[in-house]
């Protein structure tokens, strides 16, 4: 476990870490490489006790982005500046140490730690692997300065790709350096202190000299910083600012030699030297020349004010002829004085004008000359529009009149220059207000026959009618011609303003009786009304809006945007059990886009019967006659549990796995596959056998845990697209739709074209709602996917009325290889002593073998004890880990119970490094303070942990636990009234949400045999066997064998 | 090639000597100067009727012979390099207005807020020669005792080739400095703008301030702030709010910010500064939007990423 941190310090970011000092080797470190920094040498700060160290750190470089800049590690030693409480350091987070429980404050004082140094290309590198990561890979966390310095970078960017920048010489410790210097201006300035304001200490708290903590002002840290990274990206330099000294005076010596300052400036901006050399007061002139040369621009950046336009339109008479254009110069823009500090003071330009050195008002700023600025911004805003150059025609312009058709200049093309240039704009609401801007628009108009019977397809052509349509209103031919005869570019439209473009208007009239009607495919309608991809559809100039539609056309848009309710379907019935009312919805409405030939995504949350409700799809088309299988893919670790539910819910359905070392190959796998009603695989499998897998006419493929195909450009996900299926469904428990960027491989999936491609989706969605949070591409994102993607939460009003209280569900896991090979090493040597032992050595011999398997179940390194690594050996674990996630993503919290306390800690390790986040455990031997302290935090309203480790004995009784939603039984204790006392915890008073209960087993395993007998004589075996395992070492030796016999549908391949 | 001067007096023409790192011309043919103010200049110069040595003066600018320009109120000094080994000096000395001939020129100027507008945001007011007018003067030097000329060459013509060369500059100057001509005429910028603007009419009361730094990277240092000592303030980070990325457009125009401040004043760079700044621009706005994006430049794709993590 390593927390990763990066300070800036002298111009470059430390990158760091802390590790919680068990899992350290060496507390004082001793390796070659490290310079020994003055600080140790004279007898420094002592090192930190949770510093990672240069190996621990070199993997870390190793595996994140740094690794892309071939460059040899060099470590330094750095003082890190930390809040220190008695003597001890308080680390970042519990993960690297408990935090004392003190209600005084520390200090900081300084400690040594082991840091590396980037330039700004591996800082660059190492942040892109860490943009909005909470985790690298297991163990390895990203602190939050680290990624601080990701959102830091980020804003640089911005102001690269709107060319903020200007080419500067700075001074730095006598020396003259070419650089391009970030412009940051009008509102960026406001950002760019917000952003300075939200920086945490630590990525300030470092430097190389013992003695003084850093201090520099946070302003200035970041500003230094983004200056770098501008200065980086413009100059495009791919190379390394000389990392050693031969090379350095390599470089020096192919430096060509300049007979001026100017090419010598130029040379210095391109170059990855940006040194300028040279005589110094030279050098000093052509600064205080560039300084000259961008006042224009600098002046009015480094103001307190900013000038802002505002367009008023004329005061009352709302009722007037509708559609008149006003009477003359109705309309006002007002210049005003915005104060940077607190934007919402706006200050009129006449206050400014008649300022006196005398008085005092929010004008005077020392050493500011507010009127020049403001002459300044005018005279700059005049170039950009004659009005206001005609303005200054007085002594204290204040604002000009203007009429309608400047008013609309003003709206569509002055202001947005205005804005570009750095002025602020104020517009009238109803103008400024995305998505109510009344327009004209092209629409289809389809009439269709009524719906009747089936043989309906989206492959049907349908014939349509061009309309065009302002809003929502369908326009004549009439009050189209009437609207362009009016000539005014703004008309006021029952009390509200609607730009009326003259083209438009005639583009409108021509596209009309040039096209008035068409035809298309019912599927290319549907994605034309809900606004997917439609490239080139629409002729002529106009914005396409939609589609109306009557008759069945009309019908099918109105179900899929959910304006009209689709048929509830009962459950077929050869369905064994019954589904709930909302999972009736969900499967009908499967049924409805599958009847469609529409792909479909069930998002529902973890625990709301997903499963089920595919397994309802798939028996109810084998019923309707299909003869084909349905491909089902999902992660190996819920293989088994796909085929347990199978053969519960639908148990009359030909069911193939297909997987492990046996499993069918080319032809036979075909004519077996062709047998079946479902067939069962993983996505590894999907990848490898992709090729006899495409060969079969499936019915329909289920991707489960679709995230899986989340990123396109995987194999998996291009397997999944190229397989031949009629209908395609994606499960999932994540919330795909609040990942943009996961959408597009998903529908692609479901609905091919549907986004159009990568690129158009790149463009049209994802670059305005990740670069811009654009509200209209939400808007239109949610339109087009909407209808295919049903997520219903757990806690949703009409869902919780659905649940019960508590919902106990079972988790079928399966072994892995080394797993199953343990195992039958236990079973073997038991039986064979088993057969001789007799009485009280039998019993003991029971539950120790007991004991033994249920360990192997859980995981090897729990059963060897070995301390061995943790992940990828244990299927549960596996599971497990998948089904936090969820729950994590999803803001909820959970137990996790285990009967032993190896586990326990081995979960906690494994789950800590995995989510970098804290996660307690509480074991028989943690102290009464310490568990009350553990419990209070995981009952806490805020950032308390979400996970939370219990050993069934310490937390099976006396807690208050009512914050968790959800409890998971890793391991069985086989007596059910210990697992029901330990459940219960969540449910003390207090407990509004439903809680979801789980049970791990391994299937073909003890653990399941076990769990059959339980639930087969339940009453009896809670009456008989009191609280502990005892009853089974009343078993016979057969029994006992038939129980711990491994089954082959154990073992994962 | 031979020339034949407007007096039909043959001279041998003179082959200046290489400069080296010289002031150069941002034009490269035609006229110099953008700008009516810098053509207004221009035609100072003109109307001296030197004939030829305005060919031999331009050319001069052009191929970077002039080595240095310094500009004082009313005083322009500057060395150009001639056929001599030791550069000529020229210096163009220009009339300067009285105190009371400026304070009347302000008042002038203060009735309209478009002079001081347009100057402050570098262009020269179309109509400034009528108020200068108006109160009976000149802004550009008119009458000959207002400019007076001087060069360390042998040639008898005053001005000189060497004296247009640096004529032909300061009128590129001018295109980006409108206050320059003021500045002959004996005002800075600040002395010149302190009084305008202001309702309260004219005085040039308010102190001519100097010029501070204002770029962004010379701001005057934040004072300091030690760390603070609370673990929470120490290492959690704020949030930044949701819209704290707004809408990003790459505009449509490269390079509009220098383009905005116009050519770097007497620019000696072999390549044209506007020319060599503006592909920089052209080609950032991608790179930005990457690092805006938090993506790496080249996708490294993992064909096993997100596979079932327990079949290793």
């Amino acid at each position: 476990m390593i927390v990763l941190h990066a300070a800036l310090c002298n111009r470059r970011l430390l990158l760091w870490g802390e590790t919680p000092r068990e899992s350290q080797k060496n507390p004082l470190p001793s390796y070659s490489g490290l310079k020994k920094g003055a600080a140790l040498a004279a007898g420094g700060p002592a090192p930190l006790d949770y510093d990672a160290g240069p190996e621990k750190l070199r993997e870390v470089a190793a595996d994140t982005g740094l690794a892309r800049a071939p460059r040899k590690t060099a470590f330094t030693q750095a003082i890190a500046w930390v809040p220190t409480l008695k003597g001890i350091p308080l680390a970042s987070s519990p993960l690297i140490s408990e935090a004392p429980v003190s209600s005084s404050q520390g200090e900081i004082a300084p400690w040594a730690v082991t840091a590396i140094p980037l330039d700004v290309e591996q800082a660059l590198n190492l942040l892109y692997g860490c943009v909005c990561k909470h985790v690298l890979k297991p163990g390895v966390v990203v602190g939050e300065d680290l990624a601080y310095w990701t959102v830091a970078m980020r804003f640089a960017g911005e102001l690269v790709a709107r060319q903020q920048f200007l080419p500067d010489v700075v001074k730095e410790e006598e020396e003259f350096r070419a650089h391009w210097t970030p412009v940051i201006s009008g509102p960026d300035s406001e950002r760019l202190r917000k952003l300075a304001d939200a920086m945490p200490e630590v990525a300030r708290a470092l430097n190389l000299e013992p003695g003084i903590a850093p201090s520099d002002a946070r302003l200035t840290v970041l500003s230094g910083f983004i200056a770098q990274i501008v200065d980086f990206a413009v100059r495009g330099s791919r190379e390394s600012p000389a990392p050693s000294a031969q090379t350095a005076s390599l470089r020096r010596a192919k430096r060509p030699s300049f007979d001026n300052l100017h090419d010598q400036w130029l040379f210095a901006l391109h170059s990855s030297d940006d040194r300028l050399r040279g005589d110094a007061k030279l050098l000093e002139q052509l600064a205080s020349t560039v300084r000259d040369w961008q006042r224009p621009i600098s002046l009015p950046t480094s103001a307190p004010f900013r000038l802002c336009f505002r367009l008023e339109e004329p005061e009352g008479n709302d009722e007037g002829a509708p559609g008149a254009p006003d009477g003359q110069d109705a309309w006002h823009v007002h210049y005003l004085l915005q104060d940077m500090g607190d934007p919402s003071l706006l200050i009129p330009a006449q206050q400014a004008w008649s300022v006196d050195e005398s008085e005092a008002l929010p004008l005077k700023r020392r050493g500011f000359n507010v009127r020049e600025y403001l002459l300044l911004s005018l005279g700059q805003a005049s170039g950009i529009c004659p009005r206001i150059e005609a303005s200054l025609q007085n002594a204290a312009p204040e604002g000009y009149k203007l009429d309608v058709t400047g008013a609309h200049e003003f709206l569509t093309e002055k202001a947005a220059v205005l804005e570009q240039t750095g002025f602020g704009v104020m517009l009238p609401a109803w103008w400024s207000r995305k998505g109510t801007k009344l327009r004209l628009t092209a629409r289809a108009h389809v009439k269709s026959p009524t719906m009747q019977g089936g043989g309906l397809s989206l492959g049907e052509l349908v014939q349509f009618e061009w309309q065009v349509a302002l809003g929502k209103e369908k326009l004549t031919l009439q009050e189209l011609t009437a609207l362009a005869d009016l000539k005014a570019p703004l008309v006021k439209v029952r009390g509200q303003w609607v730009q009326m473009n003259a083209e438009e208007i005639q583009a409108a009239l021509h596209f009309w009786q040039q096209k008035s009607s068409g035809s298309a495919t019912a599927r290319e309608i549907v994605q034309m009304a809900l606004g997917g991809h439609v490239a080139g559809r629409v002729p002529g100039s106009i914005d396409l809006q939609g589609v109306t539609a009557t008759g069945w056309v009309g019908s099918l848009l109105k179900q899929l945007e959910g304006r009209s309710a689709f048929e509830e379907l009962p459950a077929p019935q050869e369905f064994q059990g019954s589904l709930r009312p909302y999972q009736v919805r969900g499967y009908s409405w499967l049924c409805f886009l599958r009847d469609w030939g529409l792909g479909a995504c069930l998002a529902d949350d973890m625990g709301l019967g997903k499963t089920v409700q595919a397994l309802a799809l798939i028996q109810r088309d084998r019923r309707s006659g299909e003869k084909h299988p349905v491909l089902l893919i999902c992660p190996m670790s819920v293989v088994g549990n796909w085929q347990k539910e199978a053969a519960r819910f639908t148990p009359d359905l030909p069911v193939m796995v297909h997987h492990g070392v046996g499993r069918a190959k080319g032809d036979s796998f075909r004519q077996e596959a062709e047998k079946q009603a479902l067939v069962i695989s993983s996505y590894a499998l999907l990848q490898r056998d992709f090729e006899i897998l495409k060969d079969v006419a499936w019915s329909g493929v289920i991707l489960d845990e679709a995230q899986n195909v989340k990123n396109p450009e995987t194999k998996q996900a291009r397997a999944a697209r190229g397989l031949q299926g009629g209908y395609r469904v994606a499960l999932t428990g994540t919330p795909v739709e609040n990942n943009v960027g996961d959408l597009w491989s998903i529908m692609e999936f479901l609905n091919p074209g549907f986004l159009g491609t990568q690129n158009d989706f790149k463009q049209e969605f994802f670059v305005p709602i990740q670069a811009n949070r654009d509200p209209e591409a939400v808007k239109r994102l949610n339109r087009v996917t909407g209808p295919f993607i049903l997520r219903r939460l757990k806690t949703d009003k009409s869902i919780i009325a659905d649940l019960p209280d508590k919902m106990e569900m079972k988790v079928f896991c399966t072994l892995t290889k080394e797993q199953a090979s343990l195992y039958a090493a236990v079973v073997k040597e038991a039986t064979e002593a088993l057969q001789l032992a007799e009485g009280i050595q039998r019993k003991g011999m029971v539950l120790a073998t007991l004991s033994k398997l249920k360990q192997v179940c859980n995981h090897p390194a729990h059963f060897l004890g070995d301390n061995s690594p943790i992940p990828g050996r244990s299927g549960k674990l596996a599971r497990l880990t998948e089904m936090l996630e969820e729950v994590l993503e999803v803001g909820d919290r959970a137990l996790i119970f285990s009967q032993f306390s190896e586990m326990g800690e081995i979960l906690r390790r494994h789950l800590q490094e995995t989510f970098g986040r804290e996660v307690p455990f509480l074991h028989g031997g943690v102290p009464k303070a310490q568990r009350d302290r553990m419990v209070e935090r995981f009952q806490g309203e805020n950032d308390g942990p979400q996970l939370f480790i219990l050993s069934l004995k310490a937390g099976g009784t006396g807690l208050n636990l009512t914050s968790a939603n959800h409890v998971f039984h890793f391991d069985r204790w086989w007596n059910p009234a210990v697992e029901n006392q330990a459940t219960d915890r969540t449910f003390r008073i207090g407990q509004t949400r439903n809680v979801q209960v789980r049970k791990f087993l391994c299937v073909g395993t003890l653990e399941e045999k076990i769990d059959e007998m339980i639930e087969r004589k339940k009453e009896v075996a809670a009456g008989v066997v009191g609280t502990g395992e005892g009853w089974l070492t009343e078993l016979s030796t057969a029994e006992l064998k038939e129980i711990f016999a491994l089954r082959k549908e154990a073992v994962e391949e | 090639m031979r020339h034949w001067d407007n007096y039909y007096r043959y001279f041998p023409p003179s082959i200046p000597r290489e400069a080296k790192g010289g002031i150069r011309a941002q034009s490269k043919r035609g006229s110099f100067g953008q700008s009516w103010w810098a053509r207004r200049w221009i035609a100072v110069l003109e109307g001296f009727h030197i004939g030829a040595r305005l060919n031999r003066g331009r050319s001069y600018a052009r191929r970077g012979q002039v080595l240095s320009i310094s500009i004082e109120k009313g005083l322009v000094r500057a060395e150009v390099q001639g056929s001599r080994p030791k550069p000529y000096e020229v210096a163009i000395q220009v009339k300067r207005l009285t105190t009371q001939s400026w304070n009347m020129v302000a008042k002038a100027l203060s009735q309209q807020a478009i002079f001081a507008a347009k100057l402050l945001s570098g262009e020269m007011p179309q109509d400034i020669e009528k108020v200068f007018e108006q109160v009976g003067l000149t802004l550009f030097p008119e009458k000959l005792h207002d400019l007076v000329t001087d060069c360390s060459c042998p040639d008898w013509s005053n001005p000189c080739k060497h004296t247009a060369a640096v004529f032909y500059l300061l009128g590129e100057e001018f295109d980006r400095d409108p206050f320059l001509i003021f500045k002959m005429r004996g005002r800075s910028r600040e002395e010149l703008i302190a009084p305008l603007g202001s309702t309260k009419g004219e005085t040039g009361r308010i102190k001519a301030r100097k010029a501070t730094s204002t770029s962004p990277v010379h701001q005057a240092a934040t004072p300091s702030e030690p760390l603070s000592p609370d673990a929470n303030r120490f290492w959690a980070a704020r949030r930044v709010s949701d819209d704290f990325y707004s809408e990003v457009r790459t505009p449509p125009l490269a390079a509009a910010l220098p383009k905005r401040l116009g050519s770097f004043p007497f620019w000696r760079g072999k390549v044209r500064f506007l020319e060599a700044i503006e592909p920089v621009y052209a080609k950032t706005s991608e790179d930005g939007m990457r690092l805006l994006l938090g993506e790496a430049e080249t996708e490294v794709v993992d064909g096993d990423e997100g596979a079932d993590t327990t079949e290793q």
